[in-house]
C-alpha cells in the first residue's frame, strides 16, 4: 500500500534504450517518493537521464522495469491531472496567448467561461494581461515560457512536472521566472517535480533536492531545503543557502571520479 | 516611406526590366529585319489581341483554363487527403511512400499518350492527366509538412490528452501550411504543362491546339499570342495560390 502522504512514488524504475548488446541504460533502478504538496527538484548533469525520468512520470515514456504511481494509481499513459512544462514553450504560433493557454481546455472540452476566467487570472499573475491577444512571435522567450506555465495550470492539475523549463533563457530572465514560479507555487499549492541542472535554482525553489549522478544514473543525495515559505529572492543571500549549494555541488562532483 | 520603397523595388522595378526587354526585342527584330515567321516583334503579337484572332484566343482559352483549374483543384483536394491518410497510418505510408517518390521523379509527361488512350481525346483525358502530374507534388509536400511538427509540441498534445484527429486538424495541418502551399505552387505550374501537353497530343480546341494550328500555318504571332494567354492563365492560378497563402499566414500571425 502507498502511504497517504506519498503522492508520487517510483519503485525500481529503469529505462533501457535499444535492449541488447548496444543497450543504453538511461535510468537505473531509481526509487523515491514525493509527498503531496511537496516541491522536489531533480538535479543532475546533462545526460544523466533526469528528463527521461520526468517523461516516465508524465506517462510519455514507459519504464523498462519498475513502477510509478501517482495518487495510488499506476502511470501507464499521460494523465490529465498532471500539468507539464517543457524546455521549449511549445506554443502554437497561430494562436493568441489566451488561446494557447486555453488549448488544453478546448482539447478536453471543458467549460469555456469558467476556464477563460481562470486563464485570464493566471495571465494576470505572470504579468501578461496586456498580451492576451498577442501571438507568440510577438513575445520574448521569457514571456513565452510564462504562457506555457499558465497553460500547464489552466486545468488546475494536482501535479506539475517541469523539464528544465528555464534552461534556454538568459540568466536575468531565468531569475525572474524563478521568482514568478515561486509566487505561483505559494498561491496554488500543488505537488511539483522540477528537473534542472542549476544548483541555485533547485535550492531556491524546492522543499527537497534529489541529486542524480552520471549514467547509469542513481540517486547520490537527497537533501531537505528547510527555508520557510513564502520565500523571496533574499533567501539566496543567506549563509545557509550558500552552504546547501556547496553541499549539493560536492554531491555532484563526488560522481566525477 | 517603407511601403513606397517596397512598391518601387517589388513592382516598378520588374515592370521596368520587362518593358526594357520588350523594347530590345522590338528594336532587334526591326534593326536586323527578322522575318515575322521567325520572330515577330512584340507590337505585332499585341495586334493579335485587337484583330479577329482575339475571339479565337478567347474561345480556346476557356476549355484550357477549365481543365487547368479543375485538374489543379482535384489534385489539391485528393493530394492533401492522401497525405493526411499517410500521416495517420504508418502502414499506408510504408506501403506508398516509395512509389510517391518514384512517381515524383519519373518523367510523367511520357505517360501523356497513355491517358489519351485510356480517357479518349475529350476533356476527361486532359483533366485526368493534369490531375496526375499535379497530384504528387501536393502529396509529397503536404506529407513532409505533416511530419515536421516539432516533437515537443506533439508531446505536449499527448500530455493534455489530445486525440489523433485533434492533433491532425488543430496542430499538424496548421504547422504544415507553408509546405502545403509550396506544393500547391509547383502543382499550379504543372497543371498548365499537363493540359498543354494533352492538347498537343490530341485535341480539337484549347490553347495547345491553337499553338500547333498556328505553327502549322506559320502564323507565328498567333503562336506567341496563345503562349501569352497560357502564361496569363498560369500566373493567375499561381497568384490565387500565393494570395491565399498570404491571407492564411497573415491570419495565423494575427493580422487581419
Amino acid at each position: 500500500m502507498v502511504e497517504r502522504a506519498d503522492y508520487v512514488t517510483l519503485e525500481g524504475v529503469s529505462k533501457i534504450y535499444n535492449p541488447g548488446p548496444a543497450q543504453v541504460e538511461a535510468v537505473s533502478q531509481l526509487g523515491f517518493s514525493v509527498r503531496s504538496g511537496e516541491f522536489v527538484s531533480i538535479l543532475g548533469p546533462s545526460g544523466c537521464g533526469k528528463s527521461t525520468l520526468l517523461m516516465m512520470v508524465a506517462g510519455l515514456e514507459t519504464a523498462t522495469t519498475g513502477a510509478i504511481h501517482i495518487a495510488g494509481e499506476r502511470v501507464e499513459r499521460p494523465r490529465l491531472q498532471t500539468g507539464i512544462i517543457f524546455q521549449d514553450p511549445t506554443l502554437l504560433p497561430w494562436k493568441s496567448v489566451l488561446d494557447n493557454v486555453m488549448f488544453p481546455v478546448h482539447i478536453q472540452g471543458l467549460d469555456e467561461a469558467q476556464h477563460r476566467a481562470r486563464a485570464m487570472s493566471l495571465l494576470q499573475m505572470v504579468g501578461l494581461t496586456d498580451f492576451a491577444e498577442k501571438r507568440p512571435h510577438q513575445l520574448s522567450g521569457g514571456m513565452k515560457q510564462r504562457v506555457a506555465i499558465c497553460r500547464a495550470l489552466v486545468t488546475d492539475p494536482d501535479l506539475l512536472l517541469m523539464d528544465e523549463p528555464f534552461s534556454a533563457l538568459d540568466a536575468i530572465t531565468r531569475d525572474e521566472l524563478n521568482v514568478a514560479l515561486l509566487d505561483i507555487w505559494q498561491r496554488h499549492h500543488k505537488t511539483g517535480l522540477f528537473v534542472t541542472h542549476s544548483i541555485r535554482e533547485a535550492v531556491f525553489l524546492s522543499d527537497r533536492v534529489i541529486v542524480m549522478g552520471r549514467r547509469p544514473s542513481r540517486i547520490v543525495a537527497d537533501v531537505r531545503i528547510d527555508f520557510s515559505r513564502p520565500r523571496d529572492v533574499h533567501v539566496q543571500e543567506s549563509p545557509e543557502f550558500t552552504r546547501l549549494c556547496t553541499q549539493l555541488r560536492d554531491a555532484i562532483e563526488s560522481q566525477h571520479g | 516611406m517603407a511601403n513606397r520603397a517596397t512598391y518601387t523595388s517589388g513592382i516598378a522595378l520588374p515592370l521596368l526590366v520587362g518593358g526594357l526587354a520588350l523594347l530590345c526585342w522590338e528594336m532587334a527584330v526591326r534593326v536586323f529585319h527578322v522575318p515575322v515567321v521567325i520572330l515577330p516583334p512584340p507590337s505585332r503579337v499585341m495586334l493579335e489581341f485587337f484583330g479577329p484572332r482575339f475571339a479565337e484566343l478567347l474561345q480556346h482559352a476557356v476549355p484550357s483554363g477549365l481543365q487547368i483549374a479543375s485538374g489543379f483543384v482535384f489534385a489539391t483536394v485528393s493530394g492533401i487527403l492522401l497525405a493526411v491518410l499517410m500521416a495517420y497510418s504508418v502502414l499506408l505510408r510504408a506501403a506508398l511512400q516509395p512509389y510517391m517518390i518514384a512517381l515524383q521523379v519519373i518523367p510523367k509527361i511520357a505517360l501523356a499518350p497513355l491517358f489519351i488512350l485510356w480517357f479518349g481525346i475529350g476533356f476527361s483525358s486532359r483533366f485526368a492527366f493534369a490531375t496526375f502530374i499535379c497530384f504528387f507534388p501536393v502529396v509529397i509536400a503536404t506529407l513532409t509538412g505533416l511530419r515536421d511538427t516539432p516533437t515537443e509540441v506533439l508531446r505536449m498534445c499527448q500530455a493534455i490528452g489530445a486525440s489523433e484527429a485533434q492533433v491532425m486538424w488543430r496542430v499538424r495541418l496548421p504547422f504544415a501550411l507553408p509546405y502545403v502551399f509550396a506544393g500547391l505552387k509547383i502543382a499550379a505550374t504543372m497543371a498548365v504543362i499537363g493540359v498543354v501537353i494533352g492538347e498537343f497530343i490530341s485535341a480539337d480546341r484549347g490553347l495547345g491546339y491553337l499553338i500547333l494550328y498556328c505553327a502549322s500555318r506559320s502564323e507565328t504571332p498567333g503562336v506567341l499570342a496563345a503562349i501569352a494567354v497560357l502564361c496569363a492563365i498560369g500566373l493567375s492560378l499561381y497568384g490565387v495560390v500565393a494570395w491565399t497563402e498570404q491571407r492564411l499566414l497573415a491570419a495565423q500571425r494575427g493580422e487581419r
